[in-house]
């Protein structure tokens, strides 16, 4: 695996999040995606991708609230899944979908924690507001940190995902159709209790159904 | 300050908020009205890296709005009364269509894609190339709005598209979150298609409908409760 490759992915996918540009290369789908394209395996890195997106729907960044980095998490655990010889098996997945959902609190916690620390950056000494060319560079010095922080993040989670997969997947004793079973229902309870993003069932449920019989319909097509 | 305005949350921190960033994206602007005047430029520059917040995509409504007002010669506790004013609708606005409407509804449409089998160089760049054209038309839009109304940019914001198209892009994710439902119930996500599989996820369907997003915990804790009992049966075997 190249560590460092997965390290600047990582590191822009958490720019991406917040500082710059916010073009959504950070949802977990794209930048699982990514990283599986990276490490030659795309089609594993959209399996993962797509599961870690359904449990990352509802997670909204309104105002000044702390939230999961689901973005770094989501390069990390797929990273962490491809490093392992069993890497197309569900227990690997289990493991790696487990695990970037705990290590994208992590992440979080390192944004709160980065904010905190820039706040004195952007004051004179006095603690006044800084002159233009000072703001300009102190601005600029405040994405190249989150950068950095991204990076460090996604290497962190990488290192101990990777250690997770290795050593957890082989010794979970499950069948594969009961961790299919599990994670298909997981993400069903998940995606009900997205419907609150789009204004709950009250608001939306005309649309939800008419979405449904759509589903079945593509499923008839099949 | 369109470029700008795409870092705009790069120095975002919890005393000042995006106070910083905003001034950084006003600051060519600002050194066009103040060329000549570096006191009054700086003046300038210091008042506007007070506390503010607006949804990352609509900061052009407030910087346009602030560099005519700038222009024209307005007080700084005019400047002062007007961001506090815009700041809200900024954030619940931007926070409505983008973050609860278009980003959820387009990233969905991929999923739904990838999920009916779609392969992943077509859904993944859709998704992409959807989003980011409703949210650098948005910017663009943001800043002529601004600059053109000014201070009544507030009536401007009521009166505009945006508001009607929160409604439409949560109805639109709606439906697709539908659809989605419905296939991954079905297996279609996890090659699972065993009717007690379906039965038990239609069920927590309906549990997640009811409970809302608190669910998304007790579902993370589950998978991992079910990994930690395979790790125990896997030890005891």
């Amino acid at each position: 695996m190249s560590l460092p490759a997965v390290a600047l992915l990582g590191g822009i996918v958490g720019l991406d999040a917040t500082s710059f540009p916010q073009v959504m290369i950070s949802r977990p789908l794209v930048a699982a995606t990514l990283t599986g394209w990276i490490l030659g395996d795309p089609a594993s890195g959209v399996a993962l991708g797509a599961l870690h997106e359904i449990f990352s729907l509802a997670v909204l960044p309104v105002g000044a609230s702390r939230y999961p980095e689901t973005g770094t998490a989501s390069v990390a655990a797929t990273a962490a899944m491809l490093s392992s010889t069993a890497a197309g098996t569900w227990s690997t997945l289990l493991v790696a979908l487990v695990f970037g959902l705990l290590w994208e609190r992590v992440g979080g916690a390192t944004v709160v924690i980065y904010r905190r620390s820039i706040e004195k950056l952007l004051l004179t000494t006095s603690g006044d507001a800084l002159p233009s060319r000072k703001l300009e560079l102190r601005h600029a010095l405040t994405l190249g940190l989150d950068f950095a922080r991204a990076s460090l993040v996604t290497i962190g989670g990488v290192l101990l995902g990777s250690s997770l997969v290795v050593h957890l997947a082989p010794r979970a004793d499950l069948p594969a159709g009961l961790i299919r079973g599990a994670i298909a229902v997981a993400a069903a309870a998940v995606l009900g209790g997205t419907l609150g993003v789009f204004g709950g069932w009250s608001e939306r449920h005309k649309a939800f159904v008419l979405g449904a019989v759509a589903g079945c319909a593509l499923l008839a097509l099949r | 300050m369109l470029v700008r305005s795409f870092a705009v949350q790069g120095s975002f921190n919890y005393r000042t908020l995006i106070g910083a960033g905003f001034a950084f994206v006003l600051l060519p602007a600002l050194r066009h009205v103040f060329r000549e005047r570096p006191d009054e430029l700086e003046a300038a520059a210091r008042r506007h890296q007070e506390p503010f917040n607006s949804h990352p995509y609509l900061v052009g409504v407030a910087a346009g709005a602030v560099v005519r007002l700038e222009q024209e010669g307005a007080p700084p506790p005019v400047l002062e009364r007007f961001k506090s004013a815009i700041r809200g609708s900024l954030g619940s606005v931007g926070d409505a269509l983008f973050w609860a409407g278009v980003r959820p509804a387009s990233v969905l449409l991929a999923l739904v894609l990838v999920v009916a089998g779609a392969p992943f160089w077509l859904a993944v760049p859709i998704f992409l190339m959807l989003y980011n054209a409703a949210h650098v038309l948005t910017r663009t839009w943001g800043f002529r709005m601004g600059l053109k109304h000014g201070a009544g940019v507030a009536a401007g914001l009521r009166e505009s598209v945006l508001l009607r198209a929160v409604g439409a892009a949560a109805s639109i994710g709606a439906f697709l979150l539908g659809a989605l439902s419905l296939l991954v119930a079905a297996g279609l996500l996890t090659e699972n298609s065993a009717l007690l599989t379906t039965i038990a996820a239609m069920a927590a369907l309906g549990v997640g409908l009811a409970v809302g997003s608190m669910i998304r915990f007790p579902a993370v804790v589950a998978l991992g409760l079910l990994l930690i009992a395979g790790l125990l049966r896997g030890a005891l075997s």
